[in-house]
């Protein structure tokens, strides 16, 4: 560590054993020594011209070579911890007296500009990313993922106020509300995709119908003295004889064909549509292709996609 | 060359040269630095997809007379057999041309056209099911009959035909021909499923005792342990406290060794129970646990503990939960000889039962396991073992005798 570095007395920096004075360090100082006097004589503000004038001589003088090597790097490490810095010197600036001066001070400006806007940009951009990332607000209605934040935020409320863990959620259910728990639990989870017309299934739908028929218990009796051989056999001949039917229970039936036919429709809901952030599809057929691709191929085609995305593949 | 102007004789006249795509040859790249405007994949998809543009359709035509529809008419039917020539096989073109026929009410053809769909694939299930339902849609109710019956004399195992077909015949109000056709159904010794519609159809119409013969003859078809239960169950519900005995009764008989007889064992025992009959019911979960092999017992045990905290005395509670430690213990010292922790723990419970015989079996069984090896540490565990043994012979049973036996 040598002992003679370019430190001036008056430099701020100097009780800093590292710092050597540069050219930055001298405008400073004689800004300080500028505005010292200005505080002085007060009437005298045209001075400051005059004054600079005769201060920027002095570093020019006795650091010719210095100085021009000193830009780059300089306001860069200064920037951020003298922000008011910069303006005395703007000042000086102002009537752009000295070409070499003010060419330093524009292309350090230049790039501060350059670094404020790409500051900016930046944090336009994280915000966009931000809003892209998280599930977009729905437009009709509470979607599901809101509804149950909804209710978790609620059960930790209350379970706080009881002093409770968030495993002993259970215990804030009623009884009743405990018992269809388990009800539930018990019921086989629901069938999908190729097995959703299982045996079980179809016997239950049958189940569901049997529960719209009106049983008429009087015509029921009719029907029974009428007919001596009412508790038929399989290969009974009266096969295919029926009574007369009235117009009004083939109505009903129909009716109730009719029905079914409706309730078919809502079989599978019509899902939102998302304004996509994402668009790889050119048509609406390739959109549809796509989701079908994805469903079967996403979760193998996830990583590639990552990596493709990020430009480079991870190395494991 | 002259090889490849004969090579070919696809080509005809017109030879490879001739054939050839001419392109330019590709130029060489030379500027690599990428360009300062850059363009992202989606970029290009998002434009491709603006600039689609739409679909070019036919002009809507509105028909004004007859001779319109007649022709409009003559192109869908010219499409629709144009169509089934190509894929005969696809079964949604032929519901397709079956279903316009039928918005068109001309019902002959419509008619026609199933029957060829039929014709090409019988077997298809929907393809019956969709006719006869736009027989009865259509009100045709012979015609409709007439259908489901071949549907079901030809695929006699697709229950949705079954079902759909006595639901038809119910609906109508027809409910002896619903039940001939249930027997029919039945001869085929259908799934579970199946019988228990049967069932239902007949408490549907307060037919108690008819449903009662439908569960006989359920069991024999269907000689598995929830068939017996729903039976039992059935009677239950109407009250039958005896009859469902009886039931339970005949299923023990067939069915105590059967691989899911505990659970038809836990069931009796909850109906005993619901009877009020404790002592009938400790003695049923006794013969289960006798009867069961350890390995599946687990379910019953828990149920007889419970069941003894609410009924049985304090003898009984502890007897029956001794009883399930012991089998713990059993199982864990069978399956390390050598960890005597589990001995001592099994040795401890015996001791405070103070059934004699079983701690002195116990303590042998456990002295027998000779240490492997000459190593301290083993032979100290044992050493354990053989004091312990002399001191209880001492202290509980004061018999000298056998406590000399011991330190010898």
């Amino acid at each position: 560590m040598s002992e003679e570095r370019d430190v001036h007395p008056d430099c701020r920096n100097a009780s800093n054993p590292y710092h050597e004075c540069t050219d930055y360090c001298f405008r400073v100082i004689a800004v300080a020594k500028l505005r010292m006097q200005q505080q002085q004589n007060q009437s005298e503000v045209a001075q400051a011209s005059g004054g600079s004038r005769r201060e920027e001589a002095i570093p020019n003088e006795l650091y010719p070579d210095e100085g021009t090597h000193e830009d780059g790097p300089r306001p860069e490490e200064n920037s951020d911890s003298d922000p008011d810095q910069p303006e005395p010197a703007q000042e000086i600036m102002e009537d752009g007296s000295f070409p070499k001066l003010s060419s330093r001070q524009k292309k350090w400006r230049e790039l501060r500009a350059k670094m404020q806007e790409a500051k900016k940009h930046n944090q336009i951009e994280i915000a966009n990313e931000k809003k892209r990332m998280e599930p977009p607000s729905e437009s009709r209605g509470v979607s599901k993922q809101k509804w149950l934040e909804d209710r978790k935020r609620k059960i930790g409320k209350l379970l706080d106020a009881n002093g409770l863990d968030m495993t002993k959620a259970y215990m804030l259910d009623t009884q009743e509300a405990a018992e269809e728990k388990y009800k539930k639990w018990e019921k086989d989870p629901a069938p999908f995709g190729w097995d959703v017309f299982n045996q079980r299934t179809l016997y239950n739908a049958y189940k569901k119908r049997t529960k719209n028929i009106e049983v008429d218990v009087e015509e029921y009796n009719r029907m029974k003295e009428a007919d001596p051989e009412f508790y038929r056999d399989a290969s009974s001949l009266q096969y295919g004889k029926a009574p007369k039917i009235s117009e009004d229970k083939i109505d009903k039936m129909v009716q109730e064909l009719k029905d079914r036919d409706a309730k078919r429709g809502s079989f599978s809901r019509r899902r939102t549509f998302r304004e996509e952030k994402d668009v790889d599809s050119i048509n609406d057929r390739n959109e549809h292709f796509n989701k079908k691709i994805e469903r079967a191929f996403g979760k193998y085609t996830l990583e590639i996609k990552n990596n493709l995305e990020r430009g480079t593949a991870l190395p494991d | 060359m002259s090889s490849s102007k004969d090579a070919d004789p696809t080509l005809g006249y017109l030879t490879r040269k001739d054939t050839e795509v001419k392109l330019p040859r590709p130029t060489r790249v030379k500027n690599k630095t990428p360009a300062p405007i850059q363009i992202t994949a989606e970029q290009i998809l998002r434009e491709a997809r603006e600039r689609q543009e739409a679909e070019i359709r036919p002009p809507k035509q509105k028909i004004t007379d007859s001779t319109e529809l007649g022709e409009y008419r003559l192109r869908k039917r010219k499409e629709f057999e144009d169509l089934i020539r190509r894929v005969r096989w696809n079964v949604s073109v032929w519901i397709k041309y079956a279903q316009w026929e039928e918005s068109q009410k001309d019902f002959a053809r419509a008619r026609s056209v199933w029957e060829r769909a039929l014709e090409v694939d019988y077997k298809n299930h929907t393809l019956w099911l969709k006719y006869a339902e736009v027989e009865m849609k259509n009100k045709f109710i012979n015609h409709a009959r007439n259908v489901w019956d071949r549907a079901v004399a030809l695929l006699p195992r697709v229950d949705q035909l079954w079902y759909k077909y006595i639901h038809m015949e119910e609906m109508l109000g027809n409910v002896a021909g619903a039940r001939q056709v249930f027997e029919r159904w039945m001869k085929w010794m259908p799934d579970q499923q199946g019988w228990l519609s049967y069932i239902k159809f007949e408490l549907r119409y307060n037919e108690i005792e008819r449903a009662r013969e439908i569960f006989e003859r359920f069991v024999l078809c269907h000689p598995r342990v929830g068939a017996w239960i729903r039976y039992a169950k059935f009677e239950m519900k109407n009250g039958e406290v005896p009859r469902a005995r009886a039931v339970y009764e005949r299923a023990v008989d067939r069915l105590a060794d059967d691989e899911e007889a505990e659970l038809l064992f836990v069931a009796f025992a909850e109906f005993e129970e619901r009877c009020k009959e404790a002592e009938r019911a400790r003695c049923i979960y006794k013969f289960a646990l006798d009867h069961i092999p350890k390995g599946r017992a687990e379910d019953l045990y828990r149920k007889f503990v419970a069941f003894e905290k609410q009924y049985g005395d304090r003898e009984g509670i502890e007897d029956a939960i001794v009883g399930k430690r012991r089998f713990q213990y059993e199982d864990e010292v069978r399956k390390n000889p050598l960890n005597y922790d589990s001995w001592f723990d099994y040795i401890r419970l015996e001791e405070s039962v103070g059934n004699k015989e079983r701690t002195r079996e116990v303590y042998e069984r456990a002295i027998a396991n000779v240490p492997p090896a000459e190593e301290k540490r083993y032979w100290q565990r044992y050493i354990y073992l053989w004091i312990n043994y002399a001191l209880y012979e001492e202290l509980d049973t004061g018999d000298m005798e056998r406590t000399r036996d011991v330190y010898k």
